[in-house]
């Protein structure tokens, strides 16, 4: 019984495993295969595809414009999200009921339903906005905000900012010097993972860049598509692509891990919130 | 409270191992129907492994454990006559303080209406009866462990098993529930050990004390025996605050200046350490010139702390006198003091 | 609070009808001063989160020459097309919320159980699994198991004729969407699973329980909140999902064979084809799916929580 158990335990380990690998496992031997027939596993290796992938100039313009855009949602993200936050736990905790039920919005409604409304009010009131990476930064900076918003609240809340405050202010500290000197170095970590997660939004996001602006503004995830569904187009690249874009996104939660670590209280998404608002 | 008396609990060289470290070191511990042993030691010296060895929830390498004359080695926790509270408040969070201490029976099978007859009668014994309907979460610290107490009595075990149940709460409800838990306990007159690293918890709860000590008993005891003779150099370091001076035997004889003269055991070597408690070393009554290095008054008693000269290192010892007797007594001060040498205990330096 | 405008300091009456005068400008003042630095955030949420859905509801309701109606809704819900792809919608989540469930929930448990370095050693397997997702991991599905994938080659050496679910199939995006749902799931409850104790098991082991007493009374109804929480999100999530939808089954799609809420946005926006005015209705389905879920999920978590706080 036990034996039985604890081999049905071991193979239902590896079957996940297993199951969880391959794809990624294949990608990379994709982006390595020189010749790739009808066997299981290459019939020759090469770098060579990623020499080409690097030489490849739409794909270095959709990786630049994939990053630079991913940084400035996340200081647009930064400076709109932490003063809010900071006021709502020193001053006006009114403000929480609004980021709640606009945090909302993203994280339950698909991006995809986000873009049509956002191309049909803006078609309407600012046409000329559509297909510009400004309403793709203020999108995204928009469906991005909750990840910020929750760890940066979480963090506050952990480093106690209402007596952080109180003695700042104690001390003569204007409300911009508390923020700059006292409150953010503070919460240094949880405003870092908080962070990286709108990058990581940014950097991976689909359906708002194909629907607001398309080709006019083409970044990985849409130079992806293309090469997928264009079948003259070499898979190899594909592979590179698909590689790079996991690497990112991968690091990153791996950071975003290392920077919550040691953290309680992470259940799931909004039961922070709610626990607070039985607090309060 | 009606019950058939409790039987009592037999261990017969229990042995337990992990990798190299010897947890438990051929232990064997009778306790008497109905009587309260406490297992003190520091941490890591094997009394939660005795006592979960008991519990069945600790499997020992060897060695026999009986519980009301049956032979229970074999069984699984679930199958022994124990209960059991636990260090950390373990009430299960989803059921009410009721249906916690209703649990047990239920499990064993009992009608829904003798499981809340029971589980109220309990609850008035350990004085929960306001609180029945509430989660654990909705009551103090000290209440979850009444519950607890509560639980683990339901099913009427032959033994019940502590493992250090104050050591989570605050001192002032900490000895409150040790009263209440001996009043209880003699109430029911159930076998019981408690498990507990704080020696005064020992002391005032205990019928006898087992000092533990590398996986061994090295001293059982009533607790006035064991505080006025400890036998070993170990229970006389861990019980009871005592002075200990590590001195040199000349000619069989241990002397401290002239505030202490005493004769060494046989077959110590060279150096002793000789123990002695702070009421019995005499200040102002001749002796040896001690400096004194700090006074604190502490309401009855007032404690110095001493330091006599050697030749060496000086000694350091405190020494306890009635506060009406320390009026005047300064820090920097010389005084002669005398340890009473009936009450030294000595035992070869390790 | 003090600071309201309203307050009357303790120092007589003279203060008191002198507020007053003061008060409106002063009660204008002190209430920009309570919102002014949220006021940017609110801005970009309004405007692009808010109203961008408000806009949707509207449409689906109304129309220049007639007001509001609700022919858009008549006009979908009887659309045999447009039923397909609500039902396949909520099909999908169903069953891969129900997969995230049954898979997760073990192995969240016998994870947050395991020592520390091989505890590490999955949360970056399932890492790398939450985190490739899209165009990229509908590449990898294909690469694995599309018609000459390694796995796919790889089966055909032991069962000859052996075909992998046609790509851009119901099971075939079922099978591509757990690769980020379990370990989501998975990710999403493990704290919760750290909430059972050790020593629960203990007492209740001493309490004369089985280990499957245990789970029944205990573990079962502590975790089982969590549980519903996390399939909750994995159900909303599932019926959201569009990159990964749109590369796999475009094709499908197009000839009808495939019928999903956001692939029938998504294709009318992008091609043109099909009535814009469906395409509000089921972003509005989509829209009422999420709510609901939402709601839903904040009752789970209070009740998960509801032993704790």
């Amino acid at each position: 019984m036990v034996h039985l158990g604890r081999i049905g335990r071991w193979a239902f380990f590896a079957f996940i495993a297993l199951y969880l690998a391959i794809p990624m496992v294949a990608v990379i031997l994709y982006s390595f295969s020189a010749r790739w027939t009808s066997n299981i596993l290459p019939d020759a290796y090469t770098l060579a595809h990623w020499g080409e992938a690097f030489r490849d100039e739409r794909m270095r313009n959709a990786f630049w414009r994939t990053t630079w855009m991913a940084i400035a949602v996340l200081l647009l993200d930064i400076v709109l999200v932490v003063p809010a936050v900071y006021w709502q736990r020193v001053r006006n905790p009114k403000i929480r009921v609004f980021a709640e039920l606009s945090a909302a919005i993203p994280f339950v409604l698909p991006f995809i339903v986000i873009a049509f409304g956002i191309l049909k009010f803006m078609g309407r009131s600012a046409p000329q906005m559509l297909g510009t990476p400004l309403i793709i930064l203020l999108s995204h900076a928009a469906i991005a905000f909750p990840f910020l918003y929750w760890a940066v609240d979480g963090a506050m809340a952990a480093a106690n900012v209402g007596r952080l405050n109180e003695a700042a202010v104690v001390c003569g500290a204007s409300p911009l010097q508390t923020l700059r000197h006292v409150i953010l170095p503070n919460i240094s970590s949880g405003l870092a993972a908080g962070g990286m997660l709108v990058f990581a939004t940014s950097f991976g996001e689909f359906a708002l860049v194909q629907i607001l602006a398309g080709s006019r503004f083409e970044n990985i995830s849409l130079y992806s598509l293309d090469l997928l569904l264009n079948t003259t187009s070499q898979v190899e690249l594909m592979a590179v692509l698909t590689i790079l874009m996991f690497v990112v996104l991968f690091g990153i939660s791996v950071a975003v891990v290392y920077l919550n670590r040691g953290r309680e209280g992470g259940f799931l998404p909004g039961s922070r919130a709610l626990v607070t608002e039985k607090n309060e | 409270m009606t019950r058939s008396s409790s039987g009592g609990v037999s261990l017969s060289g229990i042995s337990k191992h992990y990798g190299a470290v010897r947890a438990l070191d051929d232990v064997s511990l009778e306790v008497a129907p109905g009587e309260l042993i406490a297992l003190l030691g520091p941490s890591g010296c094997g009394k939660t492994t005795l006592l979960r060895s008991v519990a069945g929830l600790e499997k020992p390498d060897s060695g026999r454990v009986v519980i009301g004359g049956r032979d229970v080695t074999q069984d699984p926790a679930r199958k022994r006559p124990i209960g059991m509270v636990f260090q950390s408040y373990v009430l299960f969070p989803n059921m009410t303080i009721r249906d916690n201490v209703g649990f047990p029976l239920r499990m064993r099978g009992a009608s829904s209406d003798a499981v809340r007859k029971r589980a109220d009668e309990l609850l008035a014994l350990v004085g929960l009866s306001e609180q029945a309907d509430r989660y654990p979460h909705q009551v103090s610290g000290g209440q979850q462990q009444r519950g607890a107490l509560a639980r683990a009595l339901a099913p009427e075990p032959e033994v019940l098993l502590l493992d250090e149940p104050l050591s989570a709460l605050d001192a002032l409800v900490r000895v409150r529930l040790r009263d209440e838990i001996r009043r209880i306990q003699q109430m029911v007159k159930i076998t019981a050990l408690y498990v507990t690293h704080d020696q005064a918890e020992a002391m005032a709860i205990a019928d006898r004390v087992a000092v533990m000590n590398a996986g061994k008993i090295e001293q059982l005891d009533a607790p006035a025996a064991l505080y006025d003779e400890p036998a070993t150099s170990f229970s006389a370091g861990f019980v009871g605050n005592r002075n200990a001076l590590e001195l040199p035997v000349v000619n069989g004889v241990v002397r401290l200046g002239e505030a202490l003269t005493a004769n060494a055991p046989a077959g110590s070597g060279g150096r002793v350490v000789a123990f002695f408690r702070p009421e019995d070393v005499h200040v102002g009554q001749g002796g040896e010139a001690a400096t004194i290095e700090n006074v604190s008054f502490q309401g009855l008693l007032t404690r110095l702390h001493l330091s006599v000269p050697t030749g060496g290192e000086p000694a350091r010892l405190w020494a306890d006198l009635p506060s009406r007797n320390a009026a005047g007594l300064q820090v920097g001060g010389s005084v002669p003091v005398r340890i009473d040498a009936n009450h030294v205990r000595i035992f070869p330096a390790e | 609070m003090a600071r309201d405008g309203a307050t009357v300091l303790p120092g007589g009456a003279a203060e008191a009808s002198a507020a007053p005068r003061r008060g409106f400008l002063a009660s204008v003042g002190e209430g920009l001063a309570a919102w002014l630095p949220a006021l940017p955030l609110m801005a970009l949420a309004i405007v692009f989160l808010v109203v961008p859905t408000v806009e949707l509801v509207v449409r689906s309701f109304y129309t220049p020459d007639l007001g509001w109606n609700l022919s858009f809704w008549q006009d979908t819900l009887t659309s045999n097309g447009s039923r397909k792809a609500i039902l396949t919608s909520v099909r999908l989540g169903l069953v891969c919320a129900t997969i995230a469930l049954v898979i997760g929930t073990p192995l969240a448990w016998a994870i947050s159980r395991m020592v520390t370095a091989k505890r590490s050693t999955w949360l970056a397997l399932l890492n790398v699994g939450a985190n490739f997702g899209g165009i990229g991991l509908a590449f990898g599905y294909m690469a694995a198991l599309g018609t000459y994938g390694m796995v796919t080659l790889a089966v055909q050496k032991v069962i000859s004729g052996f075909m992998p679910p046609e790509i851009g199939s119901f099971t075939s995006l079922v099978m591509a969407y757990s690769y980020t749902n379990v370990p989501l799931f998975v990710l999403l409850t493990l704290p919760a699973m750290g909430i059972i104790r050790t020593e629960w098991m203990e007492a209740a082991e001493t309490c004369a329980a089985t280990r499957w007493q245990f789970w029944r009374y205990i573990g079962a109804p502590v975790l089982a909140p969590f549980a519903l929480a996390g399939w909750l999100l994995i159900f909303t999530w599932s019926i959201g999902l569009y990159g990964l939808a749109y590369a796999l089954g475009r094709t499908a799609s197009t000839t009808g064979e495939l019928r999903l809420i956001t692939l029938q946005i998504g294709l009318t926006l992008n091609t043109g084809a099909g009535k814009e005015e469906r395409a509000y209705v089921l972003a509005v389905v989509l829209l009422l799916l999420a709510t609901v879920a939402l709601v839903a999920y904040r009752l789970m978590l209070r009740r998960a929580l509801r032993w704790f706080t």
